[in-house]
């Protein structure tokens, strides 16, 4: 009998899956649950007037310093609302030291900028305005631009009942931007109980998303990102390393570190990490299967993760289903004015 | 027919659980409290993965994350549960003959654990590791009822990478857990010990400072009551000291090499049985290197010890060593299963003039991150110069299985 029994047992194994492919989704339920309503702060309500202000400040390009730059130029919509180049090219070709970050639900974001130098969307979007990298012009410059602008002047009287001020136009940026808002993905519409929505070696790669990759610890919640801020070790390795949060702080604790960026939409926005060194989503699971680049203050989170050439191609199928419908925003129209007039392509390259 | 009738229930509830493993959605306590799988902390549970072990390190707080931690108050009970049902054979004999095989087989429940552990506070957590008294029958291990661990850690003492052990706890001069390893046979080199004496095998009660964490160097120091089951034989209080450094990423665990030179020093009194009169304490040491070394998903596992114990707790007229140690290789495959091979060698003192040898080979087919499939054979051999080998055959198949 107990050899009947044991052979029952040996004979049954076969039947068992080849690989595990349930996930423990109550554990993923806790904290990647799908995107609340967007966050609005009471001094700047949604208003459409104000967003559509917003959409044309954003295309602009009259907001440069020689009118060839615009929001749009480095926050592409037709490249996830980001740069598709490593870093960026600013004004008079001049090259900046990070990957643009993507627009795509930046509303949702704690902080802003890799090293979360402004609090909110309205403090970050004067930020590149009067940085000489990038947009090369001054808040004082670009008011009187606009205010020469008979259109523009005529819609900040509508929307704020004043003529242009460099807090207005914050505003309205700010207010369009909470527009570029990602619809559901494959993942969330897993997440909702259709077991069909993602392919099994996206769900493959959830498991491993919140297992042996160690992700979720740092990529979690709606955004996929803990809003905090963590050193990979990425560029420090080179001479004179951007230190990240640190120039801000300037505490020692964040030195090398930046902002967990989000995964959603992630496959839209190459190259990745601050560097924009890592070309493509499998470039970069490689650098943290590898263990980030050891330095002084590497984030503890950061180990060798022994992956499979199988493993890292389930996990970036799991990253392609957190793409989510994105919003098509045309190029809108601008006011005309007798100054230079604007780039009718909103800056896009 | 009754016996028939129950071994057959848990053979089919063995099979049941081992085929509809897809509808299981169990997760121990720690995976429970942050929604993480379990293979977050083990590259095959039970064994810790380098994430785990620094997860562990950091008094079970994720590291670098410590400010955002909850305590056992906001989070899932922290409770989980871990035991193994199988097939076990099991035959003991003389190589050469003589008395005839003694042999064991059988379909049984293997024990259960109760664990329990989280943060008492920011900087306080605890482990607890509850093992409920179960009476033997027929195809049911017997256990006694112990509090196998129940430890609390302060954490970030003085400095961020200094912690506190203190209550009953597995002390960190096992360079290779005891309750974590792959195999269902032990560590025969963590259960040697003179006559009646301790063994490294067993947790201990007492204090553990320990630092490092995150550089290349870290140590351990220590001061407990000494693992001897009878304590009247060893009074007096043992200490030791580990210090241990990781060369490249990681933890030596599953990347990353780890180098481990441990000192154990205790006193106790002789087995009643070699003396007739009550005599005083007795120093004992134990002196062990260790490696873990990791490649191409390969761990090799290196311990070896060397032990000096006082002529009296042998009975000899001399002092006594010995040693022993083993090499265990293993490898965790993308695919759910794991396989294991070790060679475990004890070189017994003189007087006694034996040698314990034992092969073990195995492996474990995870069909969930906690619950696994595990198959293995292990031959472990007494040499005797003078006089016959005796052999043991000891093979399983279990599911092993924690939620």
């Amino acid at each position: 009998m107990k050899r009947i029994l044991l052979i029952g047992f040996l004979l049954a194994m076969p039947a068992m899956p080849l690989m595990p492919l349930s996930v423990h989704a109550e554990g993923a339920m806790l904290t990647n649950g799908p995107l609340p309503p967007v966050p609005v702060p009471a001094d700047n309500p949604q208003t459409d007037p104000k967003i559509h202000l917003g959409a044309q400040l954003y295309f602009d390009t009259r907001l440069s310093g020689d009118n060839t730059i615009s929001c749009a130029t480095c926050h592409d919509p037709r490249t996830g609302w980001a740069n598709p180049h490593p870093t960026d090219t600013g004004i008079r070709g001049q090259v900046g030291g990070r990957n643009s970050g993507t627009i795509i639900n930046a509303a949702y974001m704690r902080y802003q900028f890799w090293d979360g130098r402004a609090a909110s969307l309205e403090d970050q979007a004067l930020g590149p305005i009067h940085n000489p990298i990038e947009m090369g012009e001054t808040l004082e410059n670009v008011v009187k631009k606009l205010n020469a602008i008979p259109g523009y002047k005529e819609q900040f009287n509508q929307v704020f009942g004043t003529d242009v001020t460099a807090d207005g136009i914050a505003k309205a940026i700010a207010s369009f931007e909470r527009t570029v808002i990602s619809g559901p993905s494959a993942y969330d519409r897993w997440l909702a109980g259709d077991r069909t929505a993602m392919s099994r070696a996206a769900v493959r790669g959830l498991h491993l998303f919140n297992g042996k990759a160690h992700c979720s610890p740092c990529h979690s919640g709606p955004l996929f990102s803990d809003q905090s801020f963590h050193n990979l070790g990425a560029g420090m390795d080179k001479p004179d390393p951007d230190l990240g949060r640190f120039k801000e702080t300037k505490d020692p604790a964040d030195s090398g570190r930046f902002k967990t960026p989000t995964l959603r939409n992630i496959e839209l926005t190459p190259p990745y990490l601050h560097t924009g060194v890592e070309k493509s989503l499998m470039d970069v699971i490689s650098f943290y299967d590898r263990g980030g680049v050891r330095n002084s203050n590497l984030d503890p989170m950061m180990l060798p993760l022994n992956l499979t050439r199988h493993e890292k191609e389930d996990l970036v199928e799991f990253m392609k289903a957190l793409t989510g419908t994105i919003p098509a925003i045309p190029v809108p129209g601008f006011p005309e004015g007798q100054g230079a007039a604007a780039d009718p392509k909103g800056g896009l390259r | 027919m009754k016996t028939l009738r129950a071994q057959a229930l848990l053979a089919v509830l063995v099979i049941l659980a081992s085929i509809l493993p897809q509808e299981a959605s169990a997760i121990p306590a720690f995976a429970r409290k942050y929604g993480f799988n379990c293979t977050m902390c083990h590259s095959a549970f039970p064994r810790l993965n380098d994430f785990g072990a620094r997860y562990r390190a950091n008094a079970y707080r994720l590291p670098g994350r410590e400010n955002i931690e909850k305590t056992i108050l906001e989070s899932p009970p922290p409770v989980a549960f871990r035991t193994a049902a199988g097939y076990t054979y099991d035959e003991y004999k003389h190589v050469s003959g003589g008395d005839a095989p003694a042999k064991q087989s059988g379909f049984e429940m293997d024990g259960l654990d109760i664990l329990s552990a989280g943060l008492l506070g920011q900087k306080i957590g605890y482990m607890m590791v509850f093992v409920p008294g179960i009476t033997e029958s027929r195809g049911l291990a017997g256990q006694e009822a112990t509090l196998e661990m129940a430890s609390v850690i302060f954490s970030h003492l003085a400095s961020t990478t200094l912690n506190l052990r203190a209550g009953r706890f597995e002390p960190a001069y096992v360079a290779f857990s005891v309750k974590r390893h792959l195999t269902a046979t032990p560590y025969e080199i963590y259960d040697y010990s003179f006559p009646g004496g301790p063994t490294l095998s067993e947790t201990q009660t007492g204090l553990e400072l320990s630092g490092g964490g995150h550089g290349p160097l870290r140590f351990a120091v220590g001061l407990v009551e000494g693992s001897s089951t009878n304590l009247a034989k060893d009074p007096a209080r043992d200490g030791y000291v580990r210090i241990e450094g990781v060369l490249g990423p990681g933890e030596g665990q599953t990347a990353g090499h780890r180098f481990g030179l441990t000192g154990y020093f205790g006193q106790a009194r002789p087995d009643s049985s070699l003396h007739s009169a009550q005599t005083g304490t007795e120093t004992f040491s134990r002196l062990g290197a260790d490696a873990s070394l990791n490649a191409l998903g390969l761990n090799l596992a290196v311990q070896y010890l060397w032990g000096n114990d006082q002529k009296a707790l042998w009975g000899q007229p001399d002092k006594v060593t010995w040693s022993g140690g083993f090499a265990e290789l293993s490898y965790a495959s993308a695919y759910g299963a794991t396989g294991f091979a070790r060679f475990d060698l004890v070189k017994e003192p003189s007087s006694v003039d034996r040698d314990i040898r034992r092969l073990t080979i195995g492996g474990r087919y995870y069909l969930e991150d906690n619950a696994a499939v595990h198959l293995e054979y292990s031959r472990r051999t007494v040499t005797v110069p003078a006089a016959d080998d005796a052999t043991e055959d000891f093979a399983t198949v279990r599911f092993d299985f924690a939620f």
